[in-house]
């Protein structure tokens, strides 16, 4: 049995990470938002730094920590790989 | 010049005593500012796109030509290729005008795209690209599964989806010529600005001469870095637009209670009760929110999942953006890519989420013309810059989605060109053209193209927008669950993933059309149809749903791909790589 091809290793687990990066962001997101954020009474809306309460909470932070997790991702998880020589074009065969 | 109205800077109180429109900010006319930046747009362009043509002088044609010869860097891809566009500065800000904070949660995975955008498949797809030699879409999934009907079928898919895309961009194209000519009195496209006359006419001859000249003089590097112009303007345009609307609306806050306080006004001009009028203001700022007919919620909680799936996976595979990720230099590139949108990202919605509330807290009512918010208030609020130069600075924040509308038909044009040219004529009618050959066909083709998409505009196409929602929405769900099987599945095969295609492609369409059959039954005409939202999903959630699920099942129940194909882009090289493909 050949060995798995290394880039595709890698490029699989990132792939994992992403995607589990996403789906928290999302439940975190769109949960938080709809807790906290729908159905609000006329009266009873706080602002945190000019931003309603529920987007600061729900949006802005989750929305910085991502960008903060891309300077991560894009250092860290995301490994240097060789992706190997491009082939010249190839005359088409159908 | 034109003075910004006492009112703007009047306390809350007496601007919610204000009956609107009496209390909206005075815009001034655009002038020349607009045409000139346009102008200069279009000269850069057709400049880059010289510049591109000496480039792909020096390699083979159809590598250089329709993918740069690999070499993009980290800011082109950043920049270029994700799903910025014209509807980046009018669609969504009229959005957001309209329906308030709930916007930013229907944008919120903007923040997850440029991890998703190339985490997912992104050095895969260059990986495959290379060992294979594929320079287009098509050829990834006729490499991939050694399966030339894979590679037709993709092409159709793409060629007829991104045709119908194109051809509506064009008509915008026109109108934003007929926007800008000065004195035209309108700042966003509408229909109303489609009506075909003599300056519609000149505009649609114009944009289509220089979309097409410079694409076809350069291809897909004068494309690309078209497309980083308009992103580099349309974030300076925002960044000084957000600095001038804060300040000018007493702060975040205060807009967003004036915003609050205008809509229960206006609420209440229409007759609304006290406490329906308090509870309209309310939504403005909360969830789900209100939908410009005052009665449908904006974003149900089905419906905010929808789009957090809707914005990360829609971009990722779409055929614009693989074959920028197959022109990326190597894996540093890619990562780079990811901080760099990021930082855009954050500088481009959020402070455009601004700019509207404070929008609606000083222009409360717009109207029908909320496209026109961000154009309104660039020239509203830069009137009074010293030695005109607010009208510089308006010209480049209304030529700003001008850009992206050319920056998206060329990319489109591309795509479309190549898909004829290699996908369909070399491999199926030509294999062995010469260089000479397909330089000549590419830009024959090329013209065609333009020209037909001209004429076609000439008359528009009834119900053309129609056919863009269809078009858009079948795109999406086609090609990310085949991308990622091709991707990562060993076992998938070529049965499989053409049946993944075609099913997405099926349930999105079908969704669409139950909508548009119930608009018919209920208004007796086609158009401002919304999709059939099954359990209050977006068609695109049904649509990945039913390609996994069709793609999974098709490639188990069909005969194994053969293993020394898979091999050679699954298994370690052993040997050669270079023999590969």
């Amino acid at each position: 049995m050949p060995a798995e091809d290394p880039v595709l290793r890698s490029s699989r687990r990132e792939a994992i990470v992403v995607f589990s990066i996403w789906a928290v962001a999302c439940a975190y997101t769109v949960g938080y938002c709809y807790t906290f954020g729908y159905y609000r009474e006329p009266g009873s809306l706080k602002f945190v730094a000019g931003l309603p309460d529920w987007v600061f909470w729900g949006i802005l932070v989750p929305w910085t920590t991502c960008s903060l997790l891309s300077f991560w991702v894009s250092n860290y998880l995301i490994a240097d790989d060789d992706l190997g020589e491009a082939q010249s074009e190839e005359a088409p065969h159908v | 010049m034109s003075s910004l109205p006492l009112e703007l800077l009047a306390p809350l109180e007496f601007v919610a005593q204000l009956a609107p429109p009496y209390n909206q900010l005075h815009t001034p006319a655009p002038g020349i500012g607009a045409m000139v930046a346009l102008v200069l747009f279009i000269a850069a362009s057709v400049w880059l796109g010289t510049v591109a043509q000496k480039v792909v002088e020096r390699s083979a044609f159809i590598q250089g030509y329709f993918q740069g010869n690999r070499g993009l860097g980290a800011w082109t891809i950043a920049l270029t290729a994700t799903v910025q566009s014209g509807g980046t500065f009018m669609g969504f800000p009229s959005l957001v005008y309209t329906s308030g904070w709930i916007v930013a949660l229907w944008i919120a995975s903007y923040m997850i795209v440029p991890i998703t955008g190339f985490g997912l498949i992104g050095k895969r797809i260059a990986q495959i690209s290379r060992r294979t030699g594929a320079v287009t879409m098509p050829d990834l999934f006729r490499a991939r599964f050694a399966s030339p009907t894979a590679g037709l079928v993709t092409s159709l898919l793409i060629i007829l989806f991104m045709s119908i895309m194109m051809i509506a961009q064009f008509k915008a194209g026109a109108v934003v010529m007929k926007i800008a000519w000065p004195g035209s009195g309108q700042l966003a496209i509408s229909e109303s600005q489609a009506q075909v006359d003599w300056i519609y006419l000149i505009g649609l001859a114009v944009f289509s001469l220089t979309v097409v000249g410079y694409t076809l003089i350069g291809g897909f590097l004068a494309a690309v870095w078209t497309d980083l112009l308009q992103s580099i303007m349309m974030i300076v345009g925002v960044t000084i637009l957000v600095c001038l609307a804060i300040p000018a609306a007493g702060g975040l806050e205060n807009a967003s209670r004036r915003a609050i306080s205008n809509v229960e006004q206006l609420a209440r001009n229409q007759g609304a009760t006290p406490a329906a009028a308090a509870q309209a203001g309310i939504q403005y700022a909360s969830g789900p929110g209100l939908r410009g007919d005052g009665v449908t919620p904006y974003l149900p909680l089905a419906m905010a999942f929808s789009f957090f799936c809707f914005w990360p996976f829609a971009g990722t595979a779409s055929p614009a953006s693989v074959v920028r990720i197959m022109a990326c230099k190597d894996t540093g590139v890619l990562r780079r890519s990811i901080f760099l949108l990021a930082v855009y990202n954050m500088g481009i919605y959020l402070p455009l989420i601004a700019i509207c509330i404070c929008a609606k807290a000083l222009m409360p009512n717009l109207g029908g013309k909320s496209d026109e918010v961000i154009p309104r208030m660039a020239l509203a609020l830069t009137s009074e810059f010293p030695l005109g130069s607010g009208g510089w600075v308006s010209g480049i924040i209304l030529a700003a989605p001008f850009g992206a509308i050319m920056a998206t038909v060329s990319s489109y044009l591309l795509v479309i060109a190549s898909g004829l040219v290699r996908d369909v004529y070399q491999r199926f009618i030509h294999p062995h053209a010469t260089d000479h050959e397909m330089r000549r066909l590419t830009y024959v083709v090329m013209a065609a193209i333009g020209i037909i998409a001209a004429a076609m505009n000439i008359f528009p196409v009834k119900h053309l927008q129609m056919l863009v929602v269809f078009s858009s929405g079948c795109a999406a769900s086609s090609f990310l669950i085949p991308t990622v099987m091709m991707c990562y599945w060993r076992r998938a095969t070529a049965t499989g993933t053409i049946a993944a295609m075609l099913a997405g492609a099926a349930a999105s369409l079908t969704l669409n059309l139950i909508g548009l059959f119930q608009a018919f039954a209920k208004t007796g005409q086609f158009a401002n149809f919304t999709p059939y939202y099954l359990l209050q999903f977006e068609p695109i959630v049904w649509g990945l749903l039913v390609s996994l699920v069709v793609g999974i099942g098709v490639s188990l129940i069909t005969r194994p791909p053969d293993e020394a194909t898979v091999s050679k882009l699954f298994d370690a090289p052993q040997a050669k790589p270079d023999q590969v493909g």
